[in-house]
């Protein structure tokens, strides 16, 4: 069950995060009475504070979700991120198109439907940022054709 | 007064170019549209433009009256959700629903809807007319300010930000906190030593702005709304028999729309209070004057004034939170933070040397505030319907859309995969905060102001030597420590008498 004990420990987890990674900032050449470092240790020790207090008080259960629903969170999670990585490599149109019918699928499109949604889509996105707008897209496999 | 008037012919003649006009009205209408979408606020359509606006050439000035416009657009499209649908098109319009709804049941939609337009246009004009007035000479009083006194106000602004949020303060300051950590990943400017950077060369330059506020903003928002199946909304509502508000009605709503104008602007000013802290202490306001007063008001069952008083205090606040943006360097409220990420784009720091330094920027904003709120309410009226039309879009079409263009705005900045597995990660972590009801704007300020809090401190400790005194040493430090402390304990107390009451 995940509540604010949770949050308290990540809180925890972060502040040391902070501490680890931080506690050796020094400048080679210091000139100035505070460093690079004080501000993140300052950062990590009012963390600490707020998840101790968090650890300590609990309370306030969230909301659990269905299972049905973290699947499909995992799956929109999947999607985007593989959207991100085939951006640039098979090119806007195609990517999006492929992000856009999975993602339609996912909110209950039709195939027909989310198909369509996703070529037309891609196809007009595309005209309308990279050459109306002069918003540079990347145009990956179909590089030949545009 | 004499000034006044140079300034706004000044700012009337940059704001009336054709480029401008257009994207005062491009701005306006988008805006409105993402009012209207319920999940969808002003802030994630700012979040949304920026990138593009910015990745389009866009001069500065342009760049900032379209987000304004959104903003403002925004602000008005709110209402139609919330008198159609009983469900707030955005969050500063859930006091709309309260008397907007039963008014629709009643067969008053479209008289609430115009009232509602009218009242946000009167909301707005009296907080443009307030930066008119007011602006210049909080900036000019802006310039005694040293570092210490900026660490200070910056810290206020997170005080008024988290303590207004209401009950879970423990959990605004840590999203405040992690955001001020975002901002210290990159190179430090002041000794050139690396934090937090883990060798990978895209975070050398810290994380984009863009990327955190599209991560938290439209990412996350998808996955929070995949929790439940969603079906596009269908609208059913009476059928109106009038389409406009009449005199009567006018006069019947007048001095609430402008009392609720005059206090949301002034909430707006407010660092970190924003619309929605606006709308709710008018409309709280309203209703016990007029309950003691009127024994016909049926606020809570269908009054006008329900529906006028939040509406003109909403907008008046978001065009009020531009003051201390302007002025100070200060954002007023989540959305003018997002809008000072914007300007940083541009390697432009507002505060009170903007004034002189970037007049056209300034008064440009300022008069096209004027215009896009003219061509705002000529739209919320006759095209009512187009706008609700947009509730119809089913959400198969709508998501993807967000997502393709949150994906061109990040990549648009450095055409670089890594920002878009990083926008990713971000909203997932965005997710998160908000299962466990961390506040994300806190996030955004700390985000935006942490690189600036930080020098502030450094150089104010510079000059004493490490001595931390001078944070309390000069009158303006005091007053701002004791604002800190007020904003703090009054609203907890105030909460508090409240519980006490109810028992």
């Amino acid at each position: 069950m995940l509540n604010d004990r949770w949050l308290g420990v990540f809180a925890i987890g972060l502040s040391v995060f902070l501490f680890w990674f931080g506690h050796g900032l020094e400048a080679p050449f210091a000139y100035e009475p505070v460093g690079p470092r004080a501000f993140p240790m300052l950062l990590a020790a009012i963390i600490c504070l707020c998840g101790l207090i968090l650890l300590i008080k609990g309370g306030s259960p969230v909301a659990p979700n269905t299972h049905s629903a973290n699947f499909r969170i995992l799956l929109m999670v999947a999607i985007i991120a593989a959207y991100g990585m085939l951006f640039q490599l098979l090119g806007f149109i195609i990517a999006t198109t492929l992000m856009t019918a999975c993602v339609a699928r996912l909110f209950g499109g039709t195939w027909l439907r989310s198909a369509t949604a996703g070529i037309l889509m891609g196809v007009i996105f595309f005209f309308l940022f990279d050459r109306l707008l002069d918003v540079v897209l990347p145009s990956g496999l179909l590089r030949a054709w545009l | 007064m004499s000034g006044i008037l140079d300034h706004l012919s000044l700012g009337f003649g940059v704001a009336a170019s054709p480029i401008n006009l257009l994207l005062a009205l491009v701005g306006a209408f988008l805006g409105t549209i993402v009012g209207v979408l319920p999940g969808l606020g002003p802030i994630n359509g700012v979040a949304m433009l920026i990138p593009i606006a910015f990745a389009m050439n866009l001069p500065p000035e342009s760049a900032l009256i379209l987000l304004a416009a959104v903003y403002v657009g925004a602000e008005y499209g709110g209402r139609i959700t919330s008198i159609l649908l009983n469900v707030p098109g955005e969050a500063a319009s859930v006091m709309t629903t309260l008397d907007g709804y039963p008014l629709a049941r009643q067969g008053l939609a479209s008289v609430a809807l115009s009232i509602s337009a009218w009242s946000s246009f009167v909301g707005s004009f009296i907080g443009v007319v307030g930066i008119v007035f007011f602006a210049p000479i909080l900036a000019k009083w802006a310039l005694a300010f040293g570092p210490a006194e900026y660490f200070l106000l910056m810290v206020f602004a997170f005080c008024a930000l988290t303590s207004l949020l209401g009950d879970r303060p423990v959990k605004g300051v840590l999203a405040a906190m992690i955001g001020l950590a975002i901002s210290t990943i990159g190179i430090d400017s002041n000794s050139g030593v690396y934090r937090y950077t883990f060798d990978i060369p895209n975070l050398a330059d810290g994380m984009a702005f863009v990327v955190v506020v599209i991560g938290l903003f439209a990412v996350s928002e998808m996955l929070q709304m995949l929790e439940n199946v969603l079906s596009g909304h269908s609208i059913d509502v009476p059928k109106s028999t009038r389409k406009l508000f009449n005199f009567k009605e006018l006069c019947f709503t007048w001095w609430c729309t402008v009392r609720s104008g005059v206090i949301g602007f002034f909430i707006g000013v407010l660092p970190g209070a924003g619309a929605s802290v606006a709308s709710a202490v008018t409309y709280a306001n309203e209703k016990r004057h007029y309950e003691n007063k009127d024994p016909n008001a049926k606020f809570g069952k269908g009054d006008l004034r329900g529906v006028a008083a939040p509406e003109a205090a909403n907008n008046a606040s978001a065009v009020g939170s531009f003051i201390p943006m302007l002025t100070l360097g200060v954002p007023g409220s989540g959305t003018t933070a997002v809008m000072m990420g914007a300007l940083s784009l541009y390697s432009i720091t507002p505060g009170p040397a903007l004034f002189e330094s970037q007049p056209e920027l300034v008064w440009g904003l300022i008069a096209s505030l004027f215009i896009a709120n003219f061509m705002l309410l000529l739209m919320n009226i006759p095209l009512v319907n187009i706008f609700a039309a947009m509730l119809r879009v089913p959400p198969w079409l709508l998501v993807p859309g967000i997502l393709v263009i949150s994906y061109i705005g990040v990549y648009a900045l450095h055409s670089a995969t890594f920002d878009l597995g990083l926008v990713v990660a971000i909203g997932v972590f965005g997710y998160f905060l908000r299962k466990f009801g961390v506040p994300l704007p806190p996030l955004v300020l700390g985000v935006v102001l942490g690189d600036m809090m930080e020098q502030n401190l450094r150089r104010a400790l510079s000059m004493t030597n490490g001595e931390l005194s001078i944070l309390w040493q000069s009158t303006i430090s005091k007053g701002l420590i004791f604002a800190c402390l007020a904003i703090i304990i009054v609203p907890y107390f105030y909460r508090q008498f409240k519980k006490r009451r109810a028992h």
